[in-house]
């Protein structure tokens, strides 16, 4: 689900970046620095829509670097357990089939895809029912509930991120959210086919 | 995390942070993401590499999976789904479904029933039926 949420994040900047431009430097960093990551709490920056307050620079003991907190709005996509939501179909195998909702991947084992479709290799594998009448391929559109999400945090030792600094509580760390579903529900399985519901 | 285990959207345990949010509809991001690559095109020559995949990727899903195109039937179907005691998380899931029967609903979003609200079936129906009201005259 798409949210439009209010996050702060302390930018640091190097003082050869102090004059006319600070402010636009301090936000086209903050969209670089940003957008396009993922945490557990927030999901996926999706993107900053407004920047709301820049607040007063302090110099940091020693370096010379000054930070400033920067209060900004953006869109986020997070998902959640127990979600329903349209996904498009990206990989099918006789494990189950892999889909997308926008950043987020989602697979669906073949347990919970309806016991009626059967799983069809070939240069298009896909799940038919015995009477060919509902098909899920690649680029299929399907709805399906989200029973499970996991974040994987990436690249940053993991003890680390147990201890968040208190200024960036679960912030900005590389991660990536990973959701498993069932199609196997009423009202669940291929979208645009009148036979299925 | 310790928390995911309570979280359940068919509940509405989606924690309080996310409870308060505001919630936007597929349709609403679109218009929203739109806006804002054209920005980026007036600045730059390449405004494709400019964005994240991630910015890209909900671009494509959430143009695709717009139930309502016009920027005035989305606004609408916001006020219209407003009017029915229903949280954010909730409007938005039936915005971006839009269930056909009261059964559907119910199956989308099982939170409307179990939440004290009164939500009986004729208030749902009728819902229902405004809402494919503005499909129709889209």
């Amino acid at each position: 689900m798409f949210f439009h949420i209010v996050l702060e994040r302390n930018m640091q900047l190097h003082p050869r970046h102090f004059g006319r431009n600070l402010r636009e430097h301090i936000i086209s960093k903050l969209m670089k620095d940003v957008e396009g990551t993922c945490s557990g709490r927030h999901g996926f920056v999706v993107a900053i829509t407004s920047v709301e307050n820049i607040g007063k620079g302090l110099i940091r003991d020693g370096t010379g670097f000054v930070t400033f907190p920067v209060k900004y709005q953006c869109v986020v996509f997070r998902p959640f357990k127990g979600e329903i939501l349209e996904a498009v179909v990206s990989m099918v195998n006789k494990m189950g089939f892999f889909a997308e909702a926008g950043p987020v991947q989602i697979f669906v084992s073949n347990h919970l895809i309806p016991d009626d479709m059967e799983f069809q290799s070939g240069d298009m594998p896909n799940y038919t029912t015995s009477d060919g009448s509902v098909k899920i391929q690649k680029d299929s559109e399907v709805r399906l509930k989200i029973i499970g999400t996991r974040v994987d945090a990436t690249e940053i030792d993991k003890n680390i991120s147990q201890s968040r600094p208190k200024w960036d509580p679960a912030g900005s760390h590389p991660s990536r959210f990973f959701c498993i579903g069932t199609i196997k529900d009423d009202f669940l399985g291929v979208i645009n086919d009148p036979t299925t519901i | 995390m310790s928390g995911e285990e309570e979280e359940n959207a068919a509940e509405l345990k989606i924690g309080d942070e996310f409870l308060k949010a505001k919630c936007l509809m597929n349709c609403e991001v679109a218009i929203i993401l739109h806006h804002k690559y054209e920005q980026l095109q007036q600045t730059s020559d390449d405004p494709m590499n400019q964005v994240s995949q991630v910015f890209e990727k909900s671009l494509q899903y959430v143009k695709r999976f717009s139930r309502y195109k016009n920027p005035d039937a989305v606004r609408q179907v916001r006020e219209i789904l407003s009017r029915y005691q229903l949280a954010e998380f909730e409007l938005c899931v039936l915005g971006n479904l839009c269930p056909e029967t009261v059964e559907e609903a119910i199956a989308m979003v099982p939170s409307i029933k179990t939440r004290g609200r009164a939500h009986d079936d004729e208030a749902i129906e009728k819902m229902l039926n405004d809402l494919s009201l503005i499909k129709k005259f889209e």
